[in-house]
């Protein structure tokens, strides 16, 4: 067997493990199935909280509806995403099972790129089931294909991408998964916020206080450092246009580029920490 | 013949936060381990042993010194690790898999696929007398049954070394026996062992060299025939008078096992038979035997820690 070809499906065996092991952990199926109610029940919850409205309300139940799903499945799907990339590495670590997977012949990259592989496998497939359901969910309500959901999706899984490469890299680091989870959530967040960090050091500087200033220019390191997660929203478009248009005033390639660009940066410095981690 | 193992003035300190608790877990150990050896790695608790081993296999790395496996100096290189099996302390398996998934999984690490997978795996499977279990899930195995899987993962690959690290703690005596013919029968084959163990007795029967651990400090190291070379003999007697063990205690001889009707008179390398056959004939007393006797491993693992011990404490 050539070097690619076993180096190839070396990784793919690391990361079909990986998957299949992530599939097993409860607190996942837990946030899956809470997921799936959520979204299988969306057409429910909302006809019930608009049974007050007038009647012909049936846009605004509807826009309800995609609003109650578009924040299910990011928020869920984020979860879902931070939780497994934070804790693939240290479990194996600190279940030793790591010992004996890397005195096979596997190289610490390799390793790296099938665990990092595997939590993709997850994510993914997490982030097309819930989809899925609310693409048949919003067929039934409204009679025609949402394909606009789909190209949501694609970039929702972008997103998912860069917060799990900076999640998965601080899990190298860590001996468990809580710091790591932390972290993501925090990654998630203010890369949510950065116009609003732009923002601030606009204002900043107003008064000659150092402090002021300072806090200025900390906001626009991170506004240059973090990457602007809201660029990969097409809620709003979801709420406002036909489910069934094409995005619009977005340029996907770009978008995909910067999500990948991150995302390699981010599965770099987790190689760089984890080539000489001891276990 | 080129040394499987080589290690040059290896040394690992784990260290922490603070300089004054850093661990000087290796310092300086000199070890090399020719082709077909079996060599018997011992030290007690804490001495050092996993820490070597995980440095062998690039799960650590050294504080300094160097170290060469099969060859080469590139511990990670694939080319090297597919020559090597190794069995950690105490280990865990995904334990989500059944046994024979589980060797199909570190099968597919080693590249190995299709029917010589499926053939190697039964293969192992049966040498390790795990065929019963080979379907359970490995969540519900034993011990004993999780360190036979451990050991089966590391023969798979038919390797030319084998790192076993406490192979046998944890089996009943028949698992160890059986354990031990699977490692005699390694060794007949020509493959070079690295056994860390506690099981002084089976290290004793089964390797050919053995090295002793203490403080990350390698005290002695030889083959077992060099090592154990200081004999007593003991001389066995019945009907031993009253005032036979007061005589032989004056001369400076050990009795044993003394009972009203025989005991076991042990005569110290340094000391003259002749004289101890004397005061007992003069004594009257029957001699049943005369035989050598081989100082054990035991004894000279305690005796070497023992010194090291004072050594350190002087
Ligand atoms: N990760 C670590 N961090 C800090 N110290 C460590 C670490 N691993 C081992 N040590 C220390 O290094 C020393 C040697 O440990 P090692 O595990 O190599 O001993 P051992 O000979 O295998 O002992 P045992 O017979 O109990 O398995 C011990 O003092 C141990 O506390
Ligand atoms: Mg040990």
């Amino acid at each position: 067997m050539s070097e690619v070809a076993s180096f190839v499906r070396g990784t793919w065996t690391i990361a079909v493990y990986t998957w299949r092991e992530g599939m097993r952990k409860k607190i996942l199926m837990a946030i899956l199935i809470f997921s799936v109610l959520v979204i299988a029940g969306s057409n429910f919850m909302t006809s019930f909280l608009t049974q007050v409205t007038p009647v012909g309300e049936i846009d605004m139940q509807a826009k309800q509806m995609k609003d109650l799903c578009v924040t299910a499945i990011s928020i869920f799907g984020v979860l879902i995403t931070i939780f497994i990339s934070a804790s693939v590495v240290p479990s194996e670590v600190e279940n030793k099972v790591i010992y004996t997977v890397l005195s096979k012949p596997v190289r610490r990259f390799q390793y790296l790129l099938g665990k990092f592989a595997g939590v993709q496998l997850i994510v993914i497939l997490n982030l097309i089931l819930m989809t899925a359901l609310f693409f048949v969910a919003l067929y039934l309500k409204e009679r025609i294909m949402p394909t606009l959901l789909l190209w949501s999706t694609l970039l929702t899984y972008f997103e998912f991408l860069i917060v799990s490469a900076f999640t998965f890299a601080l899990s190298c680091a860590a001996t468990s998964a809580v710091l790591p989870t932390i972290a993501g959530l925090f990654i998630y967040i203010t890369g949510n916020l950065t116009e609003y960090l732009k923002d601030v050091f606009a204002k900043s500087g107003q008064t000659e206080l150092w402090i002021d200033k300072m806090i200025g220019y900390i906001s626009l390191g991170l506004y240059q450092i973090l990457p602007n997660l809201q660029n990969f929203s097409l809620k709003n478009q979801i709420l406002y246009l036909a489910s069934n248009d094409p995005p619009r005033d977005i340029l996907l390639p770009n978008l995909i580029a910067y999500g990948l660009l991150y995302a390699v940066a981010g599965y770099v410095m987790a190689y760089w920490i984890f080539r000489r981690k001891e276990m | 013949m080129p040394a499987v193992i080589e290690t040059q003035k290896l040394t690992k300190v784990y260290e922490s936060s603070f300089r004054s608790q850093d661990v000087r877990a290796l310092q300086d150990l000199d070890l090399t381990i020719d082709s077909g050896e079996i060599f018997g790695y011992l030290g007690p608790n804490g001495s050092g042993k996993t820490t070597t081993i995980k440095l062998l296999l690039g799960l650590i790395f050294p504080t300094s010194g160097t170290m060469r496996i099969l060859g080469s100096d590139d511990i990670g290189a694939a080319a090297v690790k597919r020559r090597i099996g190794y069995l950690p302390e105490g280990a865990y398996y995904p334990d989500f898999l059944r046994g024979e998934e589980v060797l199909r999984f570190y099968g597919h690490l080693y590249g190995l696929g299709g029917s010589d997978l499926t053939r190697r795996i039964d293969k192992t499977i049966e040498t390790v007398g795990m065929t019963g279990a080979r379907k359970r899930m490995i969540r519900g195995y034993s011990k004993g049954m999780r360190q036979r899987i451990g050991l089966a993962q590391a023969l798979l690959s038919d390797p030319d070394l084998l790192i076993l690290d406490e192979p046998t703690t944890g089996l009943d005596p028949i698992a160890r026996k059986e354990i031990r013919d699977i490692l005699s029968n390694l060794r007949d084959q020509g493959k070079t062992l690295l056994i860390s163990s506690h099981e002084l007795l089976e290290v004793e029967l089964i390797s050919n060299r053995v090295g002793i651990l203490y403080n990350g400090v390698l005290q002695t190291i030889g083959t077992v025939d060099e090592l154990l070379t200081q004999r007593d003999v003991l001389i066995h007697i019945t009907d031993p008078t009253g005032g036979l063990i007061a005589k032989l205690n004056t001369a400076g001889l050990h009795v044993e096992d003394a009972t009203a009707t025989k005991m076991v008179v042990r005569v110290p390398e340094n000391l003259s038979v002749y004289d101890a056959l004397e005061i007992c004939r003069a004594e009257k007393a029957t001699i049943q035997s005369i035989a050598p006797r081989r100082e054990t491993l035991e004894e000279l693992f305690v005796r070497v820690v023992g010194a090291a011990e004072n050594k350190t404490l002087a």
